[in-house]
């Protein structure tokens, strides 16, 4: 009696514990699968070939609605491309970027979030497994899937743009009991990274195009003229037929 | 017995008295995927004897400990906008009428949280599962004590902090045991309560 009571002692208790084990499992699926697998070549440039990279606009959308950008999220974008060093220095958007010389990049960046919870299958998942008793949980996967674009235009001081884009995709594939914020973080971070992972290896094969040598300033399009007005020579008044800007006469 | 009151009560005072300031530095609760919440709820129970042969009129007090995981985002997009929590709840019940006897049990819960108003999150729940009590078999509508017990009520959740909200509403008690003995009348009950939840 008592080796038999023994005997499924332990039978239960490594089936609860391969229960748990297996009820608490997730893992992240990434494509590409690997974010590190591109290796990012990138070139010293002399410090004088540097030139600025201004931010000018940054554009979220998640499915498909407009949201407001967090700093972070640009602070990171402008990290990676730090990393690269091809350019002196990084101006977040709202900055002071006076004083940075002729030449400078402007860059425009846009991401686009696409994010599928599974929501009415997790509904369902979740009914089934209440109604088990959670004895269904360790063979219950719920899914949450989120991909992301980030587009990284770059204006160039003579008026070049060219545009990189970054794509990439994730699933958490999750048990009930292995369920918590954090994974939603790490699913994006690694999303987020390989994304970045891709814009900047685009940008550093472009290296020569954002060299200081590699184009002259554009011609100014604004053009000051001068004009002084002769003084009239009768004391009649006269009016002007046309909006003009007089200096005023010594 | 009356210091603990007294405790309870400063907390209490504190926590609303803190409570504009966690307003307004957090804001609405953050709740996504994967965020669970482990809560207390207590309450009293009242009989409802919906016909001529209940004649049991069991009342006492109820004592819910509860764990949930919220498994989805917030759906929809309009004042219906909510989300779906699953978990468990102990249920303890004293029985004071007709005798004092006892009832406890485990059982699924889950939850539909409207999100819309922000710290103010109406909720609708439902629970079932299997209940013990050794008042079946001394009354005449429940003969045996292994029963089932099921609930279904709404409730409101106030958020004080993003991590702790104060909650109040109402239940509906069936406690019955699915004909596996008769007689099988059920015993019906009322059950306000209030509790807190914390979230993490």
């Amino acid at each position: 009696m008592t080796r038999h009571a023994t005997r499924w002692s332990i039978v239960s208790f490594v089936g609860i514990l391969l229960c748990m084990n297996t009820g608490c499992t997730r893992s992240i699926e990434l494509k590409p699968a690997s974010p590190y697998s591109q290796s990012t070549d990138t070139r010293l440039l002399a410090s004088d070939e540097r030139v600025p990279l201004v931010m000018d606009s940054f554009h979220l959308l998640r499915n498909g609605a407009p949201q407001n950008p967090s700093t972070e999220t640009e602070r990171r974008i402008l990290n990676r491309v730090q990393e690269t060093r091809l350019f002196s220095t990084l101006i977040p958007l709202g900055a002071q970027s006076d004083s940075l010389g002729d030449k400078i990049v402007s860059a425009r960046i846009t991401i686009d979030e696409t994010i599928e919870p599974h929501s009415w299958l997790s509904a369902f998942k979740g009914i089934i497994l209440g109604g088990s008793m959670f004895l269904l949980s360790p063979f219950v996967d719920f899914e949450y899937d989120y991909a992301a674009k980030v587009g990284l235009e770059l204006e160039r001081w003579d008026g070049q743009v060219k545009r990189y884009e970054g794509v990439s995709s994730g699933t958490v594939q999750y048990k009930l009991f292995g369920a918590t914020p954090v994974m939603i973080d790490e699913l994006k971070g690694h999303v987020t990274e390989a994304c970045l992972t891709e814009l900047t290896t685009q940008l550093v094969r472009d290296t020569t195009l954002y060299m200081a040598s590699s184009a002259p300033t554009s011609a100014s399009g604004v053009r000051t003229v001068t004009v002084r007005a002769k003084r009239p020579s009768t004391t009649f008044p006269t009016r002007s037929t046309a909006p003009t800007t007089t200096p005023s006469l010594p | 017995m009356t210091w603990v009151a007294h405790i309870a009560a400063t907390v209490m005072i504190y926590l609303i008295m803190t409570a504009p300031i966690a307003q307004a530095d957090d804001g609405s609760p953050t709740i996504t995927v994967g965020t669970q919440e482990v809560g207390m709820t207590a309450g009293y129970m009242f009989s409802h004897r919906l016909t001529e042969l209940h004649t049991t009129k069991q009342h006492g007090p109820a004592v819910m400990p509860s764990w949930m995981i919220t498994l989805t985002d917030p759906i929809g997009d309009s004042w219906y906008r909510g989300q779906i929590s699953l978990g468990a709840e102990m249920v303890y019940l004293e029985f004071r009428e007709p005798i004092v006897t006892h009832g406890i049990g485990f059982t699924p819960r889950i939850k539909y949280t409207f999100v819309a108003l922000g710290r103010l999150r109406p909720y609708a729940e439902f629970t079932g599962g299997p209940f013990w009590t050794d008042l079946g078999g001394r009354i005449r509508e429940q003969a045996n004590e292994f029963n089932f017990i099921l609930s279904g009520g709404v409730g409101v959740s106030w958020f004080i902090t993003p991590q702790l909200a104060f909650n109040a509403g109402y239940r509906f008690h069936h406690i019955s045991n699915a004909g596996t003995a008769f007689p099988n009348l059920g015993l019906n009950a009322s059950l306000p309560f209030g509790g807190f939840s914390f979230y993490f």
